[in-house]
C-alpha cells in the first residue's frame, strides 16, 4: 500500500454505476460529488472506489435525463458545493435498476452455483 | 412528455455554457480539495497528500471534456471551433484566399446565370392558379394560318367555329380559350390626348381567357365572355407593365378609351404584376383584346385554322379519355365539312388527331428555341467550373503542403487525423460558401448580359435576372458541393503528414505525393481549356460566316421603316394614294440617294408563300410553294439585290398597266430549266390565273427568311398592282431608304415627313438593314459571345494553374536545383528541367484535349455554318495560343529557378 491508497481496485461493474449513485442519493438526501463518491467507498467497505472521471460524466447524464436535480449549497466546511437530490423520476428509475440488477444476480448465481 | 423535458434541459445547456463549465469545474477542485483534506486527516505531509488527490483524480481536462460530452453538443462545438479556425487561417492569407474566392465566385457565378435562365425558360410555370390543370390541344408550334389537313396529321391551329363546337361539346374542361399565336401589331392613342398614334403589341384571345388562366384584374376587371360577343363595346386589358411604363400607373386609364387600330375600345382593366400571357416572349402583350371586336377576324368561316388552344381540365380526369374523346370530335367535324377539307384530302381525315399535352408553361416557344443552346451553355459552364475547381484543388495542395509541419505538430501532440482532415474540409468549405455568395453577384451581372445578348432589339424581358429562391439554393448546394469534394482529397493528403517531420524540419525528401495529383489536373485543365478555345473558335467563325455572306441584297447605308397603314384605318382604296405621296416625298429628305417601299423586307420575320401556276405548263406540286412579295418601283437598287436580265419593277406598272411579274434566279431554275423566263406568265389561285402575270426581269436570290440554307424562289409584284379583293391582313408596309452616311441619323427626318403626309400612320419601327439583319442572329451570337467569354476564362484559369504548379515545383525542388549547379549544371539545363514538366503536362493535355474536342464538336455540326468541326486553322490557331499562353506562364517560375545562388539553395531547409 503506497499512501493510503490501494494500487489494486476492484472494477465497478459496468453499468451499476448509476444504480449505485442514486441508491445512494436515496439513502443520503442532498449530496455533493466527493460525498456520494466517499459513501459508496464506506459502505462497500473500500471495495468499490469510483473513480472522479466516472462521477462526475455519470452525475452530468442523470441530470440530463432529470433522474437527479442539483442545487449550489454550503458545506460545513464552509466551502461552495453542488448538492444533488434524487427526484421522483429518479426514485422511479431506481426501482427500474434494483429489479434488473438483481434478475442478473439471481441468474448469475444460479449459473455459478449450478454443478 | 419526458424526452421534451431532456430536450429542454439540453438546449438549455447549449446557452449557459460558459457558467457550466465554470460550475464544473469548480465541484471538481471542490471534490480534489476534500480529498487531499482527507489524505492529511490520515497522517501524509501536506505535498503528499496534495499529489496523492491530484493522481488520484487523474485527468481533469479529460473528465470535464466527458462530462460536457454528455449533453451531446460536442459535434457542435467542434464544428464551430473549426469555422473560427478556419477563417483565422484565411484571414492570415488574404493573396491564397484572395485568389481562390475570385476563382470559385467565377466558376459558381457562370453555372448559377445559365441555372437562372434554365429555371425562368424551363422550369418555371405560368403565373396563374393551378397550373398543372392547363393543357393544350396540340404539340408542336407550327404558325400561324393553315387550311384543311395539318403538318402529320397534328392539330394544333383551329378555326373558330370549330373551337366553339370543341369547347361546347367537352365537359371535361371547366374552361377552354382560344387566341392567335402571334402578337398582332396595335396602333394606340388615347382619346383626348393630342398625341400620335403609339405603336403597341397585343393579343386578341377568347372572353373566357383570364377566366380559363384564373387570373384576375389588380384594377378594374378582366375580359369575361359577355365581352366577346359580336356588338358588344369594345373592351381591352392593359398589362401591367405597360400600365406602368408606358401610363406611369395612372388609375384614370381604367375606364378610358383608347383608340386601337381605328377602333375605340374601353380598358377595362390592369393584369397583375407578372402575368405575361400564354407563350414567354420577350415584348409580351401590352393589350388583351377579345376575337369579336376586331371586325377583321375569321369569326365565321371554317376554313382558315388560326387559333391556338388551352383548357383547363377538371381534376380527376384522365387526359388520355379526354384525347381519344376531342380526336373523335375532330374528324366527324372534318367529315361534315367539305368546305374545310377538298374532296381529295378526304382520306387524311383519319389521320388527323388532337394530342393533348400538359402545358404548365403555356406555349412553350422559347422553350424549344433556346432548349439546344442552353445545353450548350451547361456544358460549357460545368467546364469552366471544373478547370476552376481544378485550379482550387492545386492551390489547396500547394497549401496543405507549407502546413505540413504544423500538421505534422498537430498529429503528434494527439490530434486524430479524422479531425485534421475535417478541419482542413471546413476551410475549403468556407472558401466554397464565400465564393458561392460573390458568385451571386457575377451569376447576376452574366444573367442580365445573356439576357441583353439573347434579346437584343426587344424593350422588355419578362424574365428577371434577379436570384430566386431555387437559384440561391442551387448556388448553395453547387458552393457546398464543390467545396466537399475538391477539398477532400487535398484534405486527406495534407493530413499524411508523418509526425516525425516537425522535429525534422520538413524539405529533405524529394519524394513528393502532393505534385501526382497535381500534375493530372494540370492536364485535364488544359484538355478542357483547348475544348472550350476550339469550341470557342468554331462557333465565332460560324457567326462571321452568318454576318458576312452573300445575301443578295446589302445592308450598309439602309434603313428601313416598318409602318402599317391598316392599322391607321386605311382601305385598299386609298393605299394607291398614300404609296404614291410617300414616294414623292421619301426621295426628298436629304442623303436619300433612293427609296422604295414593300409589303416586307428581307429578314424583317415577314414571309408569305402561295402556290403558282405556270402557263402552258401542268400544275408542279413537288415543290414548296415559292415565296412571293409586292414592291413599289426603285426597290431591288434599293436594297442592293443585282438585276440579271430584263426590267425591275418600275413607276410604269400603275394599277392600270400590264400585270407584270420579276422572278429570282432559284424561280428561274426550277421553273424554266430549259427555257427563258422572261416572257413567260404566271398566277396563283389555280390554274386559270395562270396567265396573270407576265415575267419582265430576273433578279438574283437573295435571302428573305432563312439566314443559312439557300433562298427560297421568290417572285415580286408590283405593289400598285394588288387586285382589290387581296386581303392585306397582317401586312405591315415597308420602306426601305438608301442613304448616304448612317442610316440612323435621318430617323428623325423620316418621322417627320411621313407625319408630315399623315399623321396617323403608325410607325412600327426605325432601324438599320445591318441590324435587322443581324437580329437574326442573337442566338449564335449570344453562343459565340458567351463561348469565347468561356473559352478566355479557361484560358487564364488554365495558366494561373500551370504558373501555380511550376512554382511550387520549383520551391519544393530548390535544394535540388542548388545541389545541380553546384555540381556543374548550367542555366539552360535548370531551365529545361523545370520547363521540360510543364511542357510535358502541356503536350499531355493536348494530346487528350484535340481528340476530345473533334469528338466533342459533332455535337455542334448542326449549329455551325460555313465551318467544319475539324477545320484545321482553327483547331491550330486555339492549339497555339493555348501552347504560347502555357509557356509563357511556366516561364516566369522557371526563369526564377535559374536565377537560383546555389549556396543560398543548398543552406535552405
Amino acid at each position: 500500500m503506497l499512501g493510503g491508497v490501494p494500487l489494486h481496485r476492484d472494477e465497478i461493474p459496468p453499468g451499476t454505476l448509476y444504480l449505485l449513485i442514486l441508491r445512494t442519493l436515496a439513502r443520503g438526501g442532498e449530496m455533493h460529488g466527493y460525498e456520494i463518491a466517499d459513501s459508496i467507498q464506506r459502505i462497500s467497505e473500500d471495495v468499490l472506489q469510483v473513480e472522479e472521471g466516472s462521477l462526475y460524466p455519470a452525475l452530468q447524464r442523470m441530470l440530463i435525463k432529470g433522474w437527479v436535480k442539483a442545487k449550489w449549497g454550503v458545506t460545513a466546511g464552509n466551502r461552495r458545493a453542488r448538492y444533488y437530490q434524487l427526484t421522483t423520476l429518479g426514485r422511479k428509475q431506481l426501482a427500474v435498476e434494483v429489479s434488473q440488477f438483481e434478475r442478473v444476480m439471481r441468474a448469475i448465481a444460479r449459473v455459478v452455483q449450478t454443478a | 412528455m419526458t424526452f421534451f423535458s431532456e430536450l429542454g434541459r439540453r438546449l438549455l445547456m447549449l446557452v449557459r455554457r460558459h457558467q457550466f463549465d465554470r460550475e464544473l469545474e469548480e465541484e471538481m477542485r471542490l471534490h480534489q480539495e476534500l480529498r487531499e483534506q482527507e489524505h492529511l486527516g490520515a497522517g501524509m505531509s501536506a505535498e503528499e497528500a496534495h499529489y496523492t488527490a491530484r493522481r488520484h483524480f487523474g485527468n481533469a481536462t479529460l473528465t470535464q471534456e466527458r462530462s460536457r460530452d454528455m449533453w451531446g453538443w460536442s459535434w457542435l462545438e467542434n464544428a464551430m471551433q473549426d469555422v473560427r479556425y478556419g477563417l483565422r487561417q484565411l484571414r492570415r492569407s488574404p493573396g491564397f484566399t484572395a485568389v481562390a474566392v475570385l476563382t470559385l465566385a467565377l466558376g459558381i457565378g457562370a453555372n448559377t446565370a445559365i441555372f437562372t435562365l434554365i429555371d425562368a425558360v424551363m422550369l418555371r410555370s405560368l403565373p396563374v392558379a393551378n397550373p398543372g390543370q392547363l393543357y393544350r390541344l396540340g404539340d408542336n408550334n407550327n404558325c400561324c394560318v393553315m387550311i384543311g389537313t395539318q403538318k402529320g396529321g397534328s392539330f394544333v391551329l383551329y378555326s373558330y367555329p370549330l373551337y366553339e363546337h370543341l369547347r361546347d361539346d367537352t365537359t371535361d374542361f371547366s374552361e377552354v380559350a382560344a387566341f392567335q399565336p402571334f402578337l398582332s401589331d396595335l396602333s394606340v392613342r388615347r382619346s383626348g390626348v393630342a398625341s400620335a398614334a403609339e405603336p403597341y403589341k397585343g393579343e386578341f384571345v377568347s372572353g373566357n381567357y383570364f377566366t380559363m388562366f384564373g387570373v384576375g384584374a389588380i384594377a378594374g376587371r378582366a375580359l369575361s365572355s359577355s365581352d366577346d360577343k359580336s356588338g358588344a363595346p369594345p373592351a381591352a386589358v392593359m398589362s401591367y407593365h405597360t400600365w406602368q411604363t408606358h401610363f406611369g400607373g395612372d388609375p384614370s386609364v381604367i375606364g378610358a378609351t383608347f383608340t386601337i387600330n381605328t377602333v375605340p375600345y374601353t380598358v377595362v382593366g390592369v393584369t397583375p404584376p407578372g402575368f405575361y400571357g400564354d407563350t414567354l416572349r420577350s415584348d409580351p402583350p401590352d393589350f388583351w383584346l377579345p376575337l369579336a371586336a376586331d371586325p377583321d377576324r375569321w369569326l365565321f368561316s371554317a376554313e382558315p385554322e388560326w387559333l391556338y388552344l388551352i383548357g383547363r381540365l377538371r381534376p380527376g380526369v384522365a387526359p388520355e379519355r379526354v384525347q381519344a374523346q376531342l380526336t373523335g370530335e375532330l374528324q366527324q367535324w372534318l367529315g361534315s365539312r367539305p368546305e374545310v377539307i377538298p374532296e381529295r384530302d378526304r382520306g387524311d381525315i383519319a389521320k388527323q388527331h388532337i394530342h393533348l399535352t400538359p402545358a404548365p408553361s403555356g406555349v412553350d416557344q422559347m422553350q424549344t428555341d433556346y432548349a439546344a443552346a442552353l445545353r450548350l451553355l451547361v456544358t460549357i459552364a460545368a467546364l469552366v467550373l471544373l478547370i476552376a475547381c481544378a485550379n482550387i484543388a492545386n492551390l489547396l495542395l500547394a497549401r496543405g503542403a507549407a502546413d505540413r509541419s504544423a500538421s505534422a505538430l498537430r498529429l503528434a501532440l494527439g490530434a486524430p487525423r479524422a479531425r485534421l482532415i475535417r478541419q482542413k474540409l471546413t476551410e475549403t468549405i468556407l472558401l466554397a460558401v464565400a465564393g458561392g455568395a460573390a458568385g451571386l453577384y457575377v451569376a447576376y451581372a452574366g444573367t442580365r448580359t445573356i439576357l441583353l445578348l439573347a434579346f437584343r432589339g426587344a424593350h422588355y424581358i419578362p424574365i428577371s435576372p434577379k436570384p430566386s429562391l431555387p437559384v440561391l439554393g442551387f448556388a448553395f448546394f453547387l458552393a457546398l458541393v464543390t467545396g466537399v469534394v475538391f477539398g477532400a482529397a487535398p484534405a486527406w493528403i495534407g493530413s499524411r503528414a508523418d509526425p516525425a517531420d516537425a522535429l525534422r524540419g520538413a524539405g529533405r525528401s524529394t519524394g513528393d505525393r502532393t505534385s501526382v495529383v497535381q500534375k493530372p489536373l494540370i492536364i485535364l485543365q488544359v484538355a478542357f481549356s483547348i475544348v472550350l478555345l476550339i469550341g470557342a473558335g468554331l462557333v465565332t467563325q460560324s457567326l462571321r460566316n452568318l454576318e458576312y455572306q452573300h445575301f443578295g441584297f446589302v445592308t450598309e447605308g439602309r434603313l428601313i421603316v416598318n409602318i402599317a397603314p391598316s392599322l391607321a384605318g386605311y382601305t385598299p382604296d386609298k393605299l394607291d394614294g398614300l404609296y404614291q405621296r410617300l414616294e414623292e416625298a421619301l426621295p426628298r429628305i436629304p442623303r436619300v440617294l433612293s427609296a422604295s417601299l414593300s409589303w416586307y423586307s428581307p429578314l424583317g420575320g415577314n414571309n408569305a408563300n402561295e402556290g403558282v401556276y405556270i402557263h402552258g405548263k401542268p400544275p408542279d406540286y413537288r415543290w414548296t410553294a415559292p415565296s412571293w412579295d409586292r414592291v413599289g418601283p426603285h426597290y431591288f437598287e434599293t436594297i442592293g439585290t443585282r438585276l440579271l436580265r430584263g426590267r425591275a419593277i418600275e413607276e410604269r406598272d400603275t394599277p392600270t398597266a400590264q400585270r407584270i411579274a420579276v422572278i429570282n434566279e432559284t424561280f428561274a431554275r426550277r421553273f424554266f430549266p430549259k427555257e427563258d423566263p422572261i416572257g413567260q406568265h404566271l398566277g396563283m389561285g389555280d390554274a386559270s390565273h395562270s396567265g396573270d402575270y407576265e415575267i419582265v426581269g430576273i433578279v438574283e436570290d437573295a435571302k428573305y427568311q432563312d439566314t443559312r440554307g439557300p433562298a427560297y424562289a421568290t417572285f415580286f409584284l408590283p405593289l400598285l398592282q394588288t387586285p382589290p379583293g387581296e386581303p392585306l391582313r397582317g401586312w405591315v408596309g415597308a420602306i426601305e431608304l438608301y442613304v448616304a452616311g448612317k442610316p440612323e441619323d435621318l430617323e428623325p427626318f423620316v418621322r417627320k415627313t411621313v407625319a408630315g403626309i399623315d399623321p396617323n400612320l403608325t410607325i412600327l419601327r426605325v432601324q438599320s438593314f445591318a441590324e435587322q439583319v443581324n437580329l437574326n442572329f442573337n442566338q449564335d451570337r449570344l453562343i459565340a459571345r458567351l463561348t469565347e467569354l468561356f473559352g478566355l476564362l479557361a484560358l487564364i484559369l488554365a495558366c494561373v494553374g500551370l504558373y501555380g504548379v511550376t512554382a511550387y515545383a520549383v520551391e519544393r525542388r530548390t535544394n535540388e536545383i542548388g545541389i545541380r549547379m553546384a555540381l556543374g549544371a548550367g542555366r539552360r539545363n535548370v531551365l529545361g528541367l523545370v520547363l521540360g514538366s510543364a511542357l510535358t503536362q502541356l503536350g499531355l493535355g493536348l494530346a487528350i484535349g484535340i481528340p476530345a474536342a473533334l469528338a466533342g464538336g459533332r455535337l455542334l455540326a448542326g449549329q455551325l455554318y460555313g465551318v467544319k468541326t475539324y477545320d484545321p486553322m482553327i483547331l491550330g490557331l486555339a492549339a497555339s495560343i493555348l501552347a504560347g499562353c502555357a509557356v509563357l506562364a511556366a516561364s516566369v517560375p522557371a526563369r526564377r529557378a535559374t536565377k537560383v545562388d546555389p549556396m543560398v539553395a543548398l543552406r535552405q531547409e
